[in-house]
């Protein structure tokens, strides 16, 4: 059986549809979720590899320069999710600012290309583990984003400093009064 | 490997590929720029309008930021941006106030449909193969321009023929604008319900050339022949929330609702009363009750007005129509004609609707007649409780400009008349003339009868275009394809006819987004049109659609929206923001125009295929989730069941219950359905809500091109129908076909509940 596992994930089309020229977006094949066991044996058990970002982007130096988290992450407030700035945003800035540096001349090259950054997901949970987060009323309570996030000011790239486990966010909203019910984060 | 051990691997391994996916930027898809910004996880309601059948109902389309696989400059990668997730019906617009029917919630499957076109094609292979080579915008307009440049400067009239969809607004005014200034060929529409028969009655007995709006709401009493009214007849949701109104919305007061036709459509499903008459003899039907209440003087004299003049004998009380007389005829008993004569005209405000296959016999004008002078008799023309004729809103026309620039007298809009059965008698019998076809979402080769030969008459036009976004039985046909977008992605108008008292001009932006390489089609033929310069770029001055649009508001704003906003601005504005400008006041009484009298009236129906060697007559009738075909590609409508069959999937052909016990076919055996046309096979649907003279089936399935989920499903029933047309009117009689029934074997068909029986016969208890 675990042979023909093997083969079911090996035979799978998804490594294959990346390197082939056909423009047509949409695979006609069903494909498994995971191109190899191994990977999906690492998110069964929840090992997660660092993410590579494509740029050296360093919070530690924009946040010296007296900008705030909400600068570029727009909308934190307001939504589920706080927005990445595209290439264009960053390009608003960088377009005269520290344009010798190696790393905004990747950035310049990619909106030269017309192509935005592929930054690579730092937090976020398991689908199965049935989470909703929104951020907006956490940042209306008044919590402060460094308690999650770490703190940005001693970062380069984002990394992944708080481990988001149930027990974290549990404790927190026991302490903050907020409310533990199940269905407040799962459903 | 068992099943289950199958799916704990699957469990295991398929839970989220989102969080780390490819660890490594460079296996990753290339991202686009965002053109837009969006705030993540918020969702925003934008208005638009549904196109999915004619009765132009409000959206609302709810946006959210998605990530798209999308093709830049030929470059495979993803896009964020707004996508739309969910449609909606629009609360503030008249017509669907806030509701919507299973087909217009899957309008969203257009746009996001895996067979849709992307970009521009160029024909490689044997016209017909399907086989296209992609090429850019520019090309293909240098293309079209240099096919259609010689034939303008030619000057002859009528080598360039349009054939489109049913269009109403500013889309039509640009359509026909350029039809006419190019070649000076009306612009041919093509539907399979068409609803012409309708329209020429409700001309000849009231003088208004349009369909009815029917204030059930208000009404009493309603008798309908044939007209599938809650399913797809003219506005079926303006309708299903009058009839709510009528059944329940007034605490102690129930109408009653009467329905006559041959075969049990959803509509009949839920009436009080069934009255299941011969093909054909619904006009003698509403004759007959006229004559009741004429005899009893039911109402009071001369209500009728000048709607009975084209009814003969109406003066002398239609005697011929004396329910003893007609009842065998119409196959039910003069009793009963008389109740329902007497409840009626008891039960004021009683209205009368026909419609769908009643008007589709070779006497379905006279029906249609004889139904509008009913009505005037029971006295619910232009009353509430009855039937209205609304004003609809006329945009400005280019045809006004180029009557002026050719010194015409008048341009009408007669200029559309021309059929598609005419525009392939022409290609046939000249086939020099017609040099190039324009075509835009009609299908034409799928909904006309073989007879009609109408694909190998379009064959013979050397240089064919279309605007489709998919490739279907005629847009195969194609030399190039310039797609449009798709409706969620452009800008929408129009002008609908009926469904709300009030006058209405539905207005939209587009929701989201083009994801494909696609123009709006109305801005191809502007582009094209100043290209071409002369007549053509005068008639349509603006340089986009949207222009167009807004030249066509300010006006609008000049003649009635003074009150709506305080500038021409505001008003456009305010009327993206809400779906569309309607007027305040509803329209209560109709102002008869000018009669057109005339033509005369064929009483008898007459049909294709003598009774002994072709016993049955073939109903076919409007898919309640394909409508007439034009929405089979979408899979949300192949999957759900049809609401009285259940089926999905495919085709059925509906068999009286006692005929197929005598002919030995049981549910599900493989049918051949033959007339003197064509054959077909399909699966047999044995029920009781069908005469046992007929044989029912669902128009819709049976393409030989219409994407991945369409094609090669089912059978089409248009196929083998008699090429006969409605006396008077030239419309295709699609029920006047008679076919013979034979059982050739097992069949499979798909039925959602498995049975229609609520336990079925084969289930044993555990």
């Amino acid at each position: 059986m675990t042979v023909l596992g093997w083969a079911l994930f090996k035979s799978s089309p998804r490594a294959e549809a990346q390197s082939s020229p056909s423009p047509s977006p949409s695979s006609e094949v069903f494909t498994t979720a995971h191109r190899t066991v191994l990977e999906a044996v690492r998110e069964y058990f929840g090992i997660r590899s660092k993410p590579v970002q494509p740029i050296a982007y360093t919070h530690k130096v924009h946040l010296a320069n007296g900008m705030q988290c909400t600068d570029c992450h727009v909308g934190v407030d307001r939504g589920p999710d706080a927005r990445i700035p595209s290439v264009n945003f960053c390009m608003t800035c960088h377009q005269v600012i520290a344009t010798d540096k190696p790393e905004i001349k990747k950035l310049a090259a990619y909106r030269a290309r017309g192509e935005d950054i592929p930054w690579q997901r730092v937090y976020g949970f398991q689908t199965s583990a049935h989470v909703k987060f929104n951020h907006a009323p956490h940042i209306r309570a008044g919590v402060d984003c460094k308690l999650c996030h770490g703190d940005m000011t001693k970062q380069t790239v984002a990394e992944r400093k708080v481990d988001h486990t149930m027990g974290f966010c549990v404790e927190c909203h026991r302490q903050q009064k907020a409310s533990v019910d199940c269905v407040t984060c799962h459903y | 490997m068992e099943r289950r051990d199958f799916l704990k691997i699957s469990a295991a391994g398929g839970a989220a590929a989102a969080l780390e996916g490819c660890g490594n930027p460079d296996h990753q898809l290339i991202r686009f720029v965002p053109e837009e910004d969006l705030i993540p996880g918020i969702a925003t309601w934008k208005p638009s309008i549904c196109t999915q059948c004619p009765a132009g109902c409000g959206l609302l389309v709810r946006v959210m930021q998605g990530e798209a696989e999308v093709v830049r400059k030929g470059q495979l990668g993803l896009i964020k941006m707004g996508l739309a997730k969910k449609l909606e019906g629009n609360p503030n617009h008249p017509i669907n106030q806030g509701r919507l029917c299973p087909r217009g919630q899957t309008g969203l499957q257009v746009t996001y449909h895996p067979d849709r076109i992307r970009t521009p094609l160029a024909r490689t292979g044997p016209r017909g193969s399907g086989q296209y080579q992609e090429i850019t915008w520019d090309d293909a307009i240098k293309q079209l321009v240099a096919q259609l440049s010689p034939l303008q400067a030619d000057k002859k009239d009528g080598q360039v023929a349009f054939v489109t969809s049913p269009l109403r607004g500013v889309r039509k005014n640009i359509v026909n604008g350029f039809a006419t200034a190019l070649s000076n060929r009306p612009r041919t529409e093509f539907a399979f319900f068409d609803g012409s028969v309708s329209q020429a009655a409700n001309f000849t007995s009231f003088g208004f050339d349009a369909p009815p709006t029917v204030d059930l709401g208000r009404s009493s009493y309603v008798i309908s022949f044939g007209a599938d009214f809650l399913g797809t007849w003219n506005s079926p949701v303006a309708q299903s929330i009058g009839y709510g109104t009528m059944r329940k919305g007034r605490p102690g007061q129930r109408g009653k609702f009467v329905q006559v036709e041959p075969r049990i459509s959803q509509t009949g499903a839920i009436a009080d009363e069934w009255i299941p008459c011969q093909p054909g003899t619904e006009g003698v039907f509403a004759l007959s009750l006229a004559h009741v209440i004429l005899a009893e003087k039911l109402r009071p004299g001369s209500a009728e007005g000048p709607a009975s003049s084209p009814i003969e004998g109406w003066s002398q009380g239609l005697l011929d129509y004396a329910p003893e007389k007609v009842a065998a005829q119409i196959g039910t008993s003069p009793e009963t004609i008389s109740r329902i004569a007497r409840e009626a005209a008891a039960n004021s405000p009683a209205v009368v609707l026909i419609g769908d296959a009643a008007t589709a016999h070779t006497n379905g004008f006279f029906n249609a007649v004889a139904v509008n002078a009913l009505n005037a008799l029971l006295g619910s023309v232009g009353k509430p409780g009855g039937i209205f004729f609304n004003l609809v809103w006329v945009p400005p026309n280019p045809m006004a400009t180029l009557a002026r620039l050719r010194n015409l007298k008048a341009v009408t809009e007669a200029y559309v008349a021309s059929s598609i059965q005419d525009l392939a008698q022409t290609v046939s019998s000249n086939p020099n003339f017609v040099k190039l076809l324009l075509l835009y979402n009609a299908n034409p080769v799928f909904a006309t009868p073989q007879n009609w030969h109408v694909r190998e008459a379009l064959e013979k036009i050397p240089f064919i275009a279309s605007f489709g976004s998919f490739i279907d039985e005629t847009s195969i046909l194609a030399d190039l394809i310039l797609p449009d977008h798709s409706p969620l992605e452009s800008w929408l108008d129009d002008a609908p006819p009926s469904g709300s008292l009030r006058t209405i001009a539905s207005l939209a932006p587009p929701a989201m987004m083009p994801l494909h390489n696609t123009r709006a089609m109305p801005d191809v033929l502007l582009d094209v049109a100043h290209q071409l310069g002369g007549d053509l770029a005068k008639a349509l001055p603006w340089k986009t659609y949207d222009e167009a649009l807004q030249a066509a508001f300010a006006a609008l704003y000049k003649e009635q929206g003074s009150k709506a906003a305080k500038d021409a601005d505001e008003f456009w504005t305010k009327t993206q923001d809400q779906g569309g400008w309607w007027s305040v006041e509803e329209n209560t009484a109709p102002s008869a125009a000018e009669m057109m009298y005339g033509v005369p009236l064929k009483m008898t129906p007459e049909f294709d295929g003598s009774a002994s060697e072709f016993p049955f007559h073939l109903l076919p009738y409007a898919s309640q989730m394909q409508y007439d075909g034009s929405l089979s590609h979408l899979p949300w409508m192949q999957e759900a069941p049809d609401p009285l069959s259940s089926v999905m999937w495919g085709t059925w052909v509906e068999i009286n219950t006692r005929t197929a016990a005598k002919l030995g076919i049981k549910q599900g055996d493989l049918l051949e359905v033959a007339s003197q046309h064509g054959s077909l096979q399909a699966p047999a649907f044995v029920t009781p809500g069908i005469a046992p003279d007929a044989v029912a089936m669902p128009i819709g399935q049976g393409h030989t091109s219409f994407t991945r989920y369409a094609q090669d499903r089912g059978a089409n029933p248009i196929s083998i129908l008699a090429p006969v047309t409605v006396s008077g009117i030239g419309s295709l009689a699609w029920s006047a076909t008679r076919v013979k029934v034979s059982r050739i074997g097992k069949g499979k068909m798909v039925l959602f509940g498995g049975s229609l029986a609520e336990t079925p016969a084969e289930t044993k208890h555990r």
